[in-house]
């Protein structure tokens, strides 16, 4: 943990010391670049990892220089999806962490402050993209002057996909439901696109609706469209949400899954197009650690550890039959995918396993990747050359979901034990309890303060009814718990977004009561013996 | 989108040192491969450790190599190699997948790929077995221990009077090799004999025949005029027929399906025991490889009882041999005799303070009188002993004073019926006794467990965990014991039974219920995958029972 620590630093420093206020640090020339646009972005990105790190000073201090430094009103053609992702999503999670932080707020908080104000502002310079014919937005946008004249339709499928965290915060924080509103147009937008036998591929004409490209699958220009499904589903308890991922889900298993490996296939004949593994389909465990489906997440993590063992690093592509990487694609920008769904698959069955890749990880990244002045993208994983960049993932996922794998006690995997009660204006709300939601950046988001900002007064009984509900259960959840002793050790640690999804509806309760009455009573031998690399078949 | 900085790259690191240069380690860390097979003409036996300098899990090796490398540098060459960096002849000529790799050569036989833990003790065990593949076995009671063992023994006879090498001689010690290259684990175990006389024991007459000891079922011997005599043959002959009585589960860490397909052959008796595969003695292994015996036993098989004499004598001193007779007898007198319902209590506090264990004996019962028909029949439901045992613990504080080895016994009336009273008796036991405690229990708990997954309703007198000392001749203990002989012919659902090392493994013994810290890593539980149930021994007072 303290490696991870001390790795964060290395490159934060010399981030600010050589490249602000560029967007990147280029840490083999030891300055600094403007990638995707012109917002100092590593310092937005790794704004809440400062303080997942605990280093209270330095995030009030960086909050103080974006909210003088940063300007949206710049003549800067910038990526829809990225900065969504990085700017709107980093701004909403420094937001509704600032009290943690110790940052003075303001009496609306967090239904209102600076650094939503700046979300809202990014996010509005967005909205122009989403005025097409199929709702589904343009991929780049000029946060001046909106969508250029000659601007291409084509957008990848996570490009439209990957609103709805972000928007839908917004607007429950804001009141203003435009933003949830076009976010949640383009996902239905896609789901009635898809292909009759229920996949869609990864690039799409935003205009014309027409697929460009088809070919389906889990990875690279799909990946966070899927992700937000659940996500989406989880933050605003949508059943709906979930219901088209579950479809979407049962058609990859039918069409993709080999051997839990994934592949590409064609979105209307559903026959193999490309036999690879790509570095960003390494979310898809956690993904499903998220839905419950443990078991298959462990065994699909394998084969993909696997991979890393091969190189010290996942490839961008990887050819799976050749067991070797494919041309032009041996590059490992530091990704964080797999370490998150490392994170992610601990918090659930705590195999030691899952610690050795974060042990492999850290020895890697120091060992390849480390120079003078940061941490450099690996250019090719086969001789291990070293690119030019850093991008600003490496400092907003990477290091974070690291650091989280290694510090079980974080506040970020709070189960509920703890919370903070704030008043505002609109009442009385509990914050802080655990439950956060990441976005495709890693960006934590607490659910409980959408739920605060849009609190009604008749939900009040509701409430009521629940918790009235809720304990008649636990009385016969208590005896299925008598007759399995001692269980505790074995029991699975519910993955605080579990908990959260378990407890439809309610967060403030589910909240307050006890751990141990939201666990399962016991698992099945299969999945308590699946550690250490042991893997089950399935019955059927 | 974005390729501006492109144009900047960096190549890698050049390759430095992995081992330090005081290393006992050849460290060939620019992948000197065709140097590397230079260095294996000066040395009968070398070991090759093939990194990654990035790789985790080579870093995490490299002291348990240099741990090795230390005790064995006289006799073994240790050499590692770069087979990372691109520029190496390593790299250039070797695909791996991961990261270390481990290749031993027999001067020029190998590789033989080493699979097992990245632990030193078990790669130390496994090059002191690619050292001498082949032990010598140079009398009878040598014999006896070797083929006693519960893992399966080839044992060869040649004699060497002869000739200076006789014929076959260099082939079964090939196989020898040959078996460890296949079988990583290194579970056949290779014996060679030498004495015509020793030979006889196992109805070896001429040089150059091979044997494959069995327990359960009949031995065999090579069968020459079938196969050819060749190394390969053998190492497959003896692979196919060995018998395995407990197995050891070592999985490797990667995606496995060894606990899937082990335990989908049916309920497993999983036992946890801390292992050190280089200590010369394993006297609590030697107690479950008795019990293994005995599980497997038929009446017919008398080399079966003759391994298990002879396990009983080594293993443990003590041992009065009587038992068995002791057994014999009362299991005849069996549909006579009258048993009173006992539970044998292990007062748990004595067990953390002092070096001491006390035990009870727990009884109730039932006097004569108004309801005869209940003393006839040897019936103590499980209701009764509970109610007994929660009295029990209501007056335990008057046994604590109790710390001498005289047997003190007191009778206490039961809450619930006039007419029957509890005794109990309390001793105090060594912890000398402890590990022999430990295994005991392993036989009491398996018949019992057995039949209650079979459904045997007519035992149900002893469907309580029971841990009893030796000397204390009761007689349920006798009909246990009994029980469990010859199980594994009786009944059609046959146990499995496995070992596991808990200094590595305990953590699939956490998942089914050991704590997490005790000082004591032992632990056995049952586990019957399609019914979803495991019964676990505990280290106090064992709780059986259906959990799911």
């Amino acid at each position: 943990r303290e490696r991870v620590r001390a790795m964060f630093y290395h490159a934060y420093e010399h981030y600010l010391e050589s490249a602000f206020p560029y967007d990147e640090l280029r840490p083999l020339t030891c300055d600094g670049q403007d990638t995707w646009g012109s917002f100092s972005l590593t310092l937005i990105d790794a704004l809440d990892t400062l303080l997942i790190l605990g280093n209270v000073s330095e995030f009030q201090r960086v909050v103080n220089v974006l909210q003088e430094g940063v300007d949206f009103d710049i003549d800067v053609n910038a990526s829809v999806f990225e900065t969504n992702i990085r700017v709107v999503g980093g701004l909403l999670s420094a937001h509704l962490l600032s009290r943690k932080a110790g940052l003075e707020v303001e009496a609306g908080w967090p239904c209102s402050g600076p650094l939503l104000r700046m979300a809202e502002e990014a996010a509005r310079k967005l909205l122009p993209a989403f005025h097409t014919p199929t709702g589904m937005p343009y991929g780049t946008v000029n946060l001046l002057h909106g969508v250029n004249p000659g601007e291409t339709p084509v957008t990848c499928t996570a490009g439209i996909g990957t609103f709805i965290v972000e928007f839908a915060t917004l607007s429950h924080l804001t009141g203003d439901p435009v933003f949830e509103d076009v976010a949640r147009k383009a996902l239905k937008a896609l789901w009635k696109n898809r292909s009759d036998i229920g996949l869609v591929g990864n690039h799409i004409d935003v205009l014309t609706a027409k697929w460009v490209a088809q070919d389906a699958g889990i990875g690279a220009g799909v990946d966070s469209y899927f992700e937000y499904l659940v996500k989406g589903a989880i933050l605003l308890q949508d059943k709906e949400l979930m219901s088209m991922f579950l479809e979407y889900n049962k058609a990859i298993k039918n069409y993709t899954k080999f051997d839990d490996w994934y592949l590409w296939v064609q979105m209307y004949k559903g026959t193999v197009s490309m036999p690879v593994f790509q570095s960003l389909e390494a979310y898809w465990p956690g993904l499903q650690s998220l839905i419950g489906d443990v078991d298959n997440a462990m065994r699909t993590f394998l084969n993909y550890y696997t991979v890393w063992k091969q190189f010290g690093g996942l490839p961008e592509f990887y050819n799976i039959p050749q067991g070797y990487t494919v041309d032009k694609r041996e590059g490992y920008p530091l990704r964080p995918e797999l370490i998150e769904s490392a994170m992610y698959l601990y918090r659930a069955t705590r195999d030691p396993t899952l610690l050795e890749l974060g042990r492999d990880a850290v020895e890697s990244i120091e060992k390849i990747s480390k120079v003078d002045c940061g941490f450099a993208t690996i250019k090719d994983l086969r001789d291990h050359r070293l690119d030019n960049r850093m991008e600003s993932f490496f400092l907003a996922e990477t290091i974070k979901y690291l650091y989280l794998l290694f510090d079980p006690d974080n506040f970020i995997h709070n189960d509920g034990s703890d919370f903070d009660v704030v008043v505002t204006p609109y009442g009385e709300c509990v914050l802080s309890a655990g439950g956060y939601i990441f976005n495709t950046e890693a960006h934590p988001i607490d659910p409980a303060a959408l739920h605060c900002c849009r609190k009604r007064r008749e939900e009040q009984w509701e409430v009521e009814d629940l918790m009235r509900e809720f304990y008649s259960q636990k009385k016969t959840k208590k005896f299925t718990l008598k007759r399995a002793p001692d269980r505790g050790e074995g029991e699975i640690i519910k993955d605080p977004k579990d908990v959260s999804s378990e407890k439809a509806g309610e967060k403030r309760n589910s909240k307050k009561s006890s751990h141990s009455l939201l666990s399962c009573p016991s698992q099945s031998f299969n999945s308590k013996l699946a550690v250490l690399g042991q893997v089950f078949l399935d019955n059927t | 989108s974005c390729s501006r900085a492109k144009d900047v790259t960096m190549p890698a690191k050049l390759p430095v040192n992995f081992f330090s240069t005081r290393s006992p380690v050849i460290d060939l860390f620019r992948g000197q491969l065709d140097y590397a097979d230079q260095l294996r003409q000066d040395s009968e036996i070398v070991l090759y450790f093939f990194y990654a300098p990035w790789c985790g899990q080579s870093i995490a090796a490299r002291e348990e190599i240099e741990h090795v490398a230390s005790r064995l540098s006289d006799q073994v060459l240790f050499v590692a190699v770069n087979c990372w960096w691109n520029q190496g002849k390593c790299r250039k000529q070797k695909h791996f997948f991961y990261f270390p790799v481990i290749h031993l050569y027999h001067r020029s036989f190998g590789p033989i790929e080493y699979k097992g833990p990245m632990s030193a003790v078990y790669i130390e065990k496994f090059v002191r077995r690619v050292m001498t593949p082949l032990l010598y076995i140079s009398s009878r009671s040598k014999l006896l221990d070797f083929l006693s063992n519960y893992e399966p023994g080839v044992v060869g006879f040649f004699e060497f009077n002869a000739s200076p090498q006789p014929p076959g001689y260099l082939t079964f010690f090939t196989s020898a090799l040959h078996s460890l290259k296949k079988d990583y684990l290194g579970t056949i175990r290779f014996g060679v004999v030498t004495d015509k006389r020793v030979a006889e024991e196992i109805s070896l007459v001429h040089s150059g025949s091979v044997y494959l000891h069995r327990h359960a079922n009949t031995s065999l011997i090579y069968p020459k005029d079938i196969m050819n005599f060749t190394a390969e043959n053998i190492c497959k002959w003896a692979l196919e027929n060995r018998e395995m009585l407990i197995r050891w589960l070592r999985p490797h860490g990667g995606k496995s399906l060894l606990l899937n397909n082990e335990l989908k052959k049916g309920p497993a008796l999983l036992i946890f025991i801390p292992y050190n595969p280089l200590a010369e003695i394993h006297p609590l292994l030697d107690e479950i490889t008795k019990v293994a015996l005995e599980y497997h036993k038929c009446n017919k098989s008398q080399a079966a009882e003759a391994d298990l004499q002879h396990v009983g004598d080594s293993g443990s001193p003590a041992f009065d041999s009587s038992v068995t007779d002791a057994h014999l007898e009362f299991s005849e007198t069996f549909p006579i005799a009258k048993y009173p319902c006992c539970n044998t209590v292990v007062l748990p506090q004595w067990h953390s303070i002092s070096r001491t264990h006390n035990v009870c004996e727990l009884c109730v019962n039932q006097t004569l009188g108004v309801k005869p028909n209940k003393v006839h029949v040897p019936h103590c439901n499980f209701l009764e002993i509970e109610a007994a045992l929660d009295s029990f613990y209501l007056q335990e504080h008057t046994f604590f004073q109790v710390i001498s080895n005289t047997i003190e016994c007191s009778n206490f009336l039961s809450f619930y019926s006039p007419f029957s009273y509890y005794t109990a008796c309390c001793r105090t036991v060594n912890r000398h006794f402890l590990s022999f405690i430990s295994s005991e229990k392993t036989i009491f708990q398996t018949p019992r467990v057995a039949f209650s997954s079979h459904g045997k309703k007519d035992n149900t007198q002893f469907s309580i965990p029971h841990i009893e000392d030796r000397n204390c001749f009761i007689p349920d203990l006798n009909i246990s014991s009994t029980n469990i002989t010859g199980l594994s012919c009786r009944t059609n659902k046959t146990l499995n039974l496995y070992l596991l090392d808990s200094n590595l493994f305990w953590i699939y013994a956490e998942r089914l219920g050991a704590s997490r810290s005790t000082h004591l890593k032992e632990f056995a539980a049952i586990v019957d995958l399609k019914e979803e149930v495991h019964y676990v021994l505990d280290q106090n007072q064992s709780l059986v029972g259906p959990t799911l």
